[in-house]
């Protein structure tokens, strides 16, 4: 995955944050980002499942994306966002608690999740830093993961 | 091919689909009516927009046969010689042919397919020489074979090897051999003829060339060139013993003529030719009209192709623009603007307009499957040697694009079925007082929101006891439950999994998947299959299709705060209670319904929807749905009302959901899921 994203020497992410935390998802698999809409509810799915939305006509599942990382949750709020990307032609909704930028990354600012060491690497495919700044970046195959484990 | 080209390809399938089409049902209507020369132009126009484009995209096979198809077609036009069958059955493989070569290249391969034997055919018959039909020979007598000439071009040399054998003695002889249909090692049986024609003589040549024939580029026959001291008998004894050597041909080489077709073609041509022009002579007085029929189908034809998956956006761009006029509306009467409230009224007139238009463009006639039938029961028919008359009724009949490109298959099980168990043989027809030419029935129509599709025979019909027999024989029912059904639940064993009824195994139906396939097609679509027989008058087989799989007619019903879709078509009534009239049996919640002990299901519980209210409401209302003969009591809070919904699928992620068949989306802008009915069973 990393070496995909990162097959040129520079990649732009869009960076959102998390509780205090910041992430990021290569812009290539965003298509775009909306505001917080009406998500129905869908029984019998895992609970970071948010439910399903309608973007233009067409539904899209919802992940809340704090639930799926286990991070702690708090209300949605103005500043909260859906991030829609886009995988394997899978358009999924990501909620964040707020989109900041749209920066550049370059390679050598990247560290494997292996080095980093943290629970649950899978889902993130590597730790970009700039200027002491830490960017989470996300592995989203295994974020949205077909193969739920919730 | 390169990029240009690919461009094009879409395109090119298509209509060369679509001429095929035409040629398919135009020589029908040729053989049922030989001297129309209207239907003769159609024809050959449309076998020389193939052979335009195939050329323009490369295609020189495809341009090959269809430019050797326009020679003989331009003679049958000039009237030098008539259309018979088997003239018609050459053509009728070209078209074949073509159609195999279309797919091949629709698949992404280059251009691939032996059409020398055709092609051959075709010089022969434009030559004036009979057309030699594998297929025709089943009609003719044993001996008529003795009277096959080779299509085989014979060089100098070849003549000359020939006439030095005779001078010793040997003969020369033209040798056709057809495998059986289905033979699946070809080459292997061609290696066994060559060894046997060895021991025999030497074969001097053979068409296509013995590399081609052990590749098994070559359909089912090839000809052949021996000299042998043989008599005839006997090589044809030897020939006919090797397994699956479904016919040998076989006449003494006659090379002194020289050209062989040229003296054929002297003598046949000038009778035939007379008779051609007394056809054509007697027809005249009709042409004005038959012109007149074509020349309204061209015009009636104007179309544009597009593609689905446009029309699919459109459709979800036109649902958009109904969820932001009803947010329009709503700012209206926040904000109090009357005027916008009124421009917003006119709109909702044209939004709703434009969408019953789009759902209209994706309506298809279903002419557009039944067109390939006839062509299909033709080639039964004479395959099976039987004579049956195809009706076909309701072809305007409308039905969503989807639905249209899935009930092809089902329906050519019918009608397979249909005409080869249930029309009985010309003989047996005669013998039990029939009409001779057994008739099947396509109909479709529209009933209310359904669309009837029926296959009718006046066969022989579909006998419960045998029926009976042979399920208990499969082990698919026991010997007390097939006493106990009636005769219609009987016949409706033949859509079990597993049943086929075919005394002796054929190669048209009967090969182990049965009416299971059509049942378990049909339902997929939603959509419901039956059978209704007589023994001895025939039977009938009706599907009952929805009129599209994407706008269902639903009862919206709330559940605490959440709003779902339940299918109409699965709804019986809905009924309100007393909390008191839920009684348990065997801890489980059911009522008594006009004497029917009916199971309940909480929705709110079966879907785990989080509780808003602690109170329980004293009326309670029940939406009673069934799926079959099982019935269950569905209780939701509020019934909202019947709308039309646009189903939407939940995706890749959410496929399998238990219980959620889909979701829509209401006009407010949000999403409704739509209940599985089955699920809460």
């Amino acid at each position: 995955m990393a070496e995909m994203v990162f097959g040129e020497q520079e990649q732009q992410f869009v960076v959102f944050k998390l509780a205090s935390e910041e992430y990021a998802v290569s812009i290539l698999q965003v298509q775009e980002i909306k505001r917080m809409t009406d998500i129905t509810r869908v029984p019998h799915t895992p609970d970071y499942l948010q439910g399903v939305m309608n973007l233009r006509g067409s539904v899209l599942p919802v992940i809340d994306l704090k639930k799926r990382l286990n991070l702690p949750e708090n209300d949605y709020t103005d500043d909260t966002r859906i991030v829609i990307v886009k995988t394997d032609e899978t358009a999924v909704g990501l909620i964040v608690d707020a989109v900041s930028e749209v920066t550049s990354v370059r390679k050598d600012q990247v560290e494997l999740p292996q080095a980093v060491g943290t629970g649950g690497a899978d889902y993130i495919s590597g730790v970009g830093k700039l200027d002491g700044r830490l960017l989470i970046l996300l592995n989203l195959e295994a974020i949205i993961g077909l193969q739920s484990e919730g | 091919m390169d990029m240009d080209m690919n461009q094009y390809m879409a395109m090119f399938l298509e209509e060369a689909r679509e001429h095929l089409q035409t040629l398919n049902s135009s020589l029908l209507d040729l053989e049922n009516d030989p001297a129309n020369l209207s239907v003769l132009d159609e024809i050959f126009r449309s076998a020389h927009t193939i052979k335009g484009m195939s050329a323009t995209m490369g295609f020189t096979v495809m341009a090959e046969l269809t430019h050797e198809m326009e020679n003989v077609l331009d003679l049958l036009r000039k009237g030098v010689f008539p259309a018979d069958h088997a003239i018609l059955d050459v053509l009728f493989r070209c078209v074949d042919t073509l159609e195999q070569l279309v797919e091949h290249v629709s698949s992404g391969n280059a251009e691939a397919g032996d059409i020398s034997e055709l092609v051959k055919r075709l010089k022969a018959i434009a030559a004036g020489e009979k057309a030699p039909v594998a297929s025709a020979a089943a009609d003719e007598p044993p001996a008529a074979a003795d009277a096959f000439v080779s299509g085989m071009a014979l060089n100098d040399t070849d003549r000359a090897v020939v006439q030095a054998a005779q001078e010793q003695g040997m003969k020369g002889y033209d040798i056709r051999i057809s495998l059986r249909e289905g033979c699946v090692l070809k080459s292997a049986r061609v290696y066994m003829i060559m060894t046997v024609l060895d021991d025999l003589g030497e074969v001097l040549k053979s068409v296509p060339p013995t590399e081609e024939l052990e590749q098994e580029k070559f359909d089912l026959s090839f000809e052949l060139l021996l000299v042998s001291d043989r008599e005839q008998d006997e090589i044809r004894k030897r020939l006919a013993d090797i397994s699956e050597v479904e016919k040998v041909e076989i006449s003494p080489c006659r090379v002194e003529e020289g050209e062989k077709p040229q003296p054929v073609f002297t003598e046949a041509a000038a009778p035939v030719q007379a008779v051609g022009s007394r056809v054509l002579a007697e027809k005249k007085p009709d042409q004005p009209a038959a012109a007149a029929a074509a020349e309204k189908k061209l015009r009636g034809g104007q179309s544009v192709r597009v593609d689905i998956e446009k029309l699919d956006a459109l459709l979800n761009l036109v649902g958009e623009l109904v969820i932001n006029k009803t947010r329009l509306e709503q700012i209206g009467l926040t904000h109090r603007l009357t005027d916008l409230v009124e421009t917003i009224e006119q709109m909702d007139r044209v939004t709703t307009d434009l969408q019953s238009v789009v759902m209209k463009v994706r309506m298809v006639p279903v002419g557009q499957v039944f067109n390939r039938f006839p062509r299909m029961v033709r080639d039964l028919a004479r395959e099976l040697n039987k004579e049956i008359n195809l009706v076909i009724e309701g072809e305007e009949t409308e039905l969503d694009r989807t639905v249209i490109d899935e009930i092809g298959d089902p329906l050519v099980h019918l009608l397979r079925n249909s005409i080869d168990h249930g029309i009985e043989s010309t003989e047996v027809r005669k013998a039990r007082g029939k009409n001779p030419i057994g008739e099947v029935r396509l109909t479709a129509a529209h009933e209310g929101n359904n669309v009837v599709i029926e296959v009718t025979d006046d066969g022989k019909g579909i006998d419960p006891d045998v029926i009976r027999r042979k399920a208990v024989e499969k082990g698919l029912i026991t010997a007390q439950e097939a006493e106990k059904m009636d005769a219609n639940e009987a016949v409706r064993l033949v859509f079990l999994p597993g049943f086929s009824t075919a005394e002796v195994l054929t190669d048209i139906s009967g090969r182990g998947v049965g009416m299971d396939v059509v049942k378990t097609k049909i339902e997929s679509l939603g959509g419901m299959v039956d059978v209704e027989t007589k023994l001895g008058f025939g039977s009938k087989f009706k599907i009952r299709l929805p009129l599209t799989l994407a706008i269902i007619q639903a009862l919206l019903v709330k559940v605490m705060g959440e709003t779902y879709a339940i299918p109409l078509g699965s709804i019986d009534s809905t009924i309100s209670l007393q909390a008191g009239d839920i009684k348990t049996v065997q801890n489980k919640e059911v009522i008594l319904l006009r004497g029917q002990i009916i199971p309940i299901v909480r929705l709110a519980r079966e879907l785990n929807v989080p509780q808003t209210t602690k109170e329980q409401p004293e009326e309670l209302f029940v939406v009673i749905v069934h799926v079959g003969d099982q019935k269950a009591g569905v209780i939701v809070d509020t019934l909202i009302g019947q709308q039309e919904i646009v189903i939407k699928s939940l995706g890749k992620l959410l496929a399998g959901n238990k219980s959620i068949a889909g979701a829509t989306i209401l006009g407010n802008g949000q999403v409704a899921l739509i209940l599985d009915v089955g699920s809460l069973m």
